[in-house]
């Protein structure tokens, strides 16, 4: 165990002997969170690549609407686990949800989304329209500081029963950078997305962690990832915020977050002075996308944005890049934003406003819509815009949908096909979607040819790969 | 010790496992050494390592053979190629200096001359034999210094004549390697340090240049066939370099796709993939042709061992050549005429930036090619050295530096002079401006040189 680990462990069992403790009401605070607590089973199909394997899954869930919307921790679920390489992804796809109030009513639930900033899931009870739930009542507009007591009721294993118990932590610091954020001890990361409450039994907020700058939560895979090994910072992720994620809920498969195109990069305080600018934090422009709403405003490499409607963009360090990633996202798409820049021009930089009218980010690798060709075993997805950054290749360079699944020891692996193939063409008939794919399949399967000849892209070079079928 | 059992015990092994026939007689073996074993060389060269951001030097052990009565030795690349310094153990225990006469990458085989003005006597010299006549099964002894123990003789026999590895194997210092032979396999204990030396036949004439094993495998040695060799030491002594044909044209073998490209059996080579901007792509080539023949002979390789010999038909043309191929596209047959460049070297020279604590190389068209770069302009990253000022600034090995504060580098001369200029100057801030993956991306570099002298010496 690292020491941070041990630190922390030590922090959480000293804690609750407090005497501050005492004055919480845990009675109180159990039936009120009781109301709004649901116990959520969810069976997973997760997706290695060569193997599928199907788990299940329990967490605690929170209803936060009177129409059944409810939330939890989502990060297994969420679109960039372990996605450090565009083609090759985690995928985990919930298949079947139950949720069970702590009265004992049980309901079938719908898989709606996770927020990729806080990791919040939510789901939909379904199969309930005539009822009303009870949801929690988040306060908003708080004022938190330092040293005030929090509790939270967190779910225990499945051997255990009853399955809640009650953990305290405090507020130890207020961060201002790189968001607002009260800081917790107390808390670890199993109690994630369990409701806050202040001494007041009032809800706060739920435990979350600080989205560490340095982790690549990027807008449709821009930016590599980070060191995301680091033990996360906890504290509360407030009203205010979940309140935004609850009125529109991020939904799989529809991004909504808003995108400019470029690929960037830290202006740093050396090369502010180098280039004697009058500012010394922003971004560089690196690399425009073939018409995007960056090329589109008139962008060009090198400019460097100093403000986005007149906010200063607080980036000096690539650790810091998805600050404004998320700035940029978290405006939606179709927004309208100007961007102050400075471009060199004969050795002297102008001052120029651009107005940029951001458009949908692209689908991440997880999102893409995919074809499960489950004659010959294995499953393709369409190609995304992080696959042309991961491939070095530029748009429209190549057509084709990539391998995404491969069963091991099946007869696509025994052709030759592999993870991470680009198929552009299925015998003689050129793909470029799933829906191709669909149809090229539903052609063969009448024609059940003994092999099928697929054409590729693989490590910058095409190839043919034949795959034998079993259709005769 | 348990090393040393392993090799006496292998020593010995072949001989009762492979149950030498009587017709291998003891004297047999016997001639073939003598044959060979005195112009075996032990070779010490100190080689030279780019890869971690610092020029580093390593001495390392490998094995040579002469086969001209002026001291000429083959041996292989990966051993001798990048030496700065090499120094040879003769089988009569002398040391001598050699020097470098050349080396090929793809091949993976140099040529290094030995000193040999303080040697009285005439230096015995290897045959070379003929590698299209082996057979498998055929008795051979391997010849070098395994784990430097000089002058070791192992046996077995020829396992198979036609090995074929993926040219995605690299040489350590970058070049792929093995486009243009196959290996032959043997039995013979080949350990580190073999290599460069000869497998032997019972005639005493060298058939191969041992250059690979298989290691945690049992017996599983490679070397690069002499016919191939003879070829490129001709090329080297007489040029020292050898120079090929190349058009860009990448090849698959037929055998799983015959009925679909509705070949018969035998009958040409499959284009599976063509490189941008190359010959090849020029004379309108394209992924799925099938080339029937090459300036009026029928080419085929139905199997992935035939495609070396393919590729080193067109490597074989003199740059600038026009090649006529006839091929099959679809239902039409068609002649296209290739006209052939240089493939020039794989990868390009490397240079230290000992300030900056990084290093670069100039770009090759293959660099361009291998590394999806738009051309050859600039110079690649090799490596970038732990806590340097090149890692501060973010610099990453695979990026290209286009511009020294504002002055372009059109290639590697151009770099070292413009570093060379800012070294002696008071200069110690650098703007690169770089591409990585395609973009533009500004890479700051602060350098304190006073320190930077004070650690280095």
């Amino acid at each position: 165990m690292t020491p941070p680990v041990a630190a922390l462990l030590c922090m959480i069992s000293v804690l609750p002997s407090l005497a501050a403790a005492q004055e919480f009401d845990f009675a109180q605070l159990e039936r009120q969170a009781r109301t709004f607590t649901v116990i959520i089973d969810m069976k997973l199909e997760m997706s290695f690549g060569i193997q599928t394997a199907d788990h299940q899954e329990r967490f605690l869930g929170t209803i936060v609407t009177e129409d059944g919307l409810v939330l939890f921790n989502g990060a297994l679920l969420g679109e960039n686990m372990g996605a450090m390489a565009a083609p090759f992804t985690v995928k985990t796809t919930p298949t079947r949800i139950s949720v069970t109030t702590l009265d004992g009513h049980k309901y079938e639930a719908g898989y709606i989304g996770v927020d990729r900033f806080t990791q919040i899931g939510f789901i939909r009870i379904i199969g309930a329209e005539n009822e009303r739930f009870t949801p929690v009542q988040f306060r908003k507009e708080r004022h938190f500081r330092a040293g005030e007591w929090v509790a939270l009721y967190m779910l225990l294993p499945e051997f255990v029963s009853p399955p809640f118990a009650a953990d305290i932590g405090m507020v130890s610091s207020v961060i201002e950078s790189p968001e607002y954020f009260p800081l917790t001890v107390g808390f670890s990361p199993i109690q994630m997305t369990s409701v806050l409450f202040d001494e007041d039994l009032e809800p706060i907020g739920v435990l979350g962690a600080l989205a560490n700058p340095s982790r690549g939560s990027d807008a449709g895979g821009m930016l590599e990832s980070f060191d995301q090994s680091a033990i996360p910072l906890l504290g509360v992720i407030v009203g205010e915020r979940l309140e935004g994620l609850i009125a529109a809920p991020p939904v799989k498969g529809q991004p909504d977050r808003g995108w400019l195109g470029i690929t960037l990069q830290a202006l740093t305080e050396d090369m502010a002075e180098f280039w004697g600018l009058p500012v010394s934090e922003g971004i560089i422009v690196n690399d425009l996308v073939a018409n995007s709403p960056a090329e589109q405003a008139g962008l060009k490499v090198a400019d460097i944005i100093y403000q986005v409607n007149d906010q200063p963009v607080q980036v000096d360090k690539e650790e810091e890049l998805p600050i404004f990633q998320r700035f940029i996202a978290e405006f939606g798409p179709d927004a309208s934003i100007d961007l102050s820049i400075l471009r060199r021009n004969a050795g002297v930089f102008d001052t120029l406003t651009l107005t940029a009218q951001l458009s949908k980010a692209p689908l991440a690798a997880a999102e893409a819509p995919t074809y499960d060709v489950a004659q010959l075993e294995f499953k393709v997805r369409e190609l995304v815009f992080a696959d042309l950054l991961f491939f070095k290749l530029a748009p429209n360079a190549i057509k084709g949908v990539v391998v995404s699944e491969l069963k091991s020891g099946g007869l696509a692996e025994l052709g030759g096909l592999e993870l991470g193939d680009i198929i552009q063409r299925i015998g003689n008939t050129a793909v470029a979607s799933t829906e191709e794919v669909r149809a090229a399949f539903e052609s063969l399967a009448v024609e059940h040819p003994a092999e099928i000849v697929f054409f590729v892209w693989r490590s910058n070079q095409t190839l043919f790969v034949n795959v034998k079928t079993d259709w005769q | 010790m348990y090393r040393l059992v392993l090799i006496t015990c292998v020593l010995s092994a072949p001989l009762v496992a492979a149950g030498i026939p009587s017709a291998v007689s003891q004297d047999q073996i016997y001639f073939a050494r003598d044959k060979v074993l005195p112009a075996l060389v032990h070779i010490q060269p100190v080689i030279q390592n780019y890869n971690t951001g610092e020029l580093e030097k390593k001495a390392v052990v490998g094995s040579g053979v002469v086969f001209h009565s002026d001291g000429y030795v083959v041996t292989n690349y990966h051993v001798a190629g990048r030496a700065d310094r090499i120094i040879c153990t003769l089988p009569n225990k002398e040391i001598v200096d050699a020097k470098l006469v050349g080396g090929d990458p793809p091949t993976d085989i140099a040529v290094i001359k030995l000193d040999l003005k303080d040697h009285k006597d005439s230096i015995p010299v290897a045959e070379f034999g003929d590698s299209d006549s082996i057979q498998v099964g055929q008795f051979v002894l391997a010849m070098g210094s395994p784990l430097a123990l000089s002058r070791s003789v192992s046996g077995g026999i020829i396992s198979t004549r036609d090995r074929y590895f993926s040219p995605d194997v690299r040489l350590p210092s970058g070049e792929r390697t093995g486009e243009f032979n196959l290996w032959i396999q043997t039995d013979a204990a080949i350990n580190p340090g073999n290599s460069g030396g000869p497998l032997v036949d019972l005639s005493g004439r060298v058939i191969g240049i041992n250059s690979r094993a298989t290691f945690l495998a049992n017996n599983l040695g490679y070397a690069i066939p002499i016919n191939i060799v003879k070829e490129v030491v001709h090329a080297i002594m007489s040029d020292g370099k050898v120079t090929r044909s190349w058009i860009g044209v990448h090849c698959q073998a037929l055998s799983e796709l015959e009925d679909y490209f509705g070949m018969a059996r035998d009958a040409g080579v499959l284009v599976s993939s063509i490189d941008p901007g190359s010959p090849a792509e020029a004379a309108a080539l394209q992924a799925g042709d099938v080339i029937l023949s090459v300036d009026g002979t029928p080419v085929s390789a139905r199997f992935v061992e035939e495609v070396p010999a393919f590729y080193n038909l067109i490597a074989r043309h003199r740059p600038g050549s026009v090649m006529r191929f006839s091929i099959q596209r679809g239902d039409r047959r068609l002649t296209l005429k290739v006209t052939t460049k240089e493939l020039g070297e794989l990868q390009g020279e490397d240079f230290e930036c000992r300030d900056w604590g990084c290093t670069v190389k100039a770009i090759t068209r293959q660099m361009q090619l291998e590394n999806q770069l738009s051309d050859t302009s600039g110079v690649f990253v090799v490596g970038v050295k732990r806590a340097s000022a090149a890692e501060d600034g973010g610099l990453r090995p695979g990026d290209v530096v286009d511009l020294i504060n504002g002055t372009p580098i059109a290639g590697l001369g151009q770099f070292v002079e413009t570093y060379n200029g800012f070294a002696n100057s008071k200069v110690k801030r650098f703007l690169l401006t770089t591409k990585r993956g395609g973009s533009t991306r500004f890479v700051f570099l602060k350098v304190d040189r006073n320190e930077s002298e004070a650690t280095v010496e």
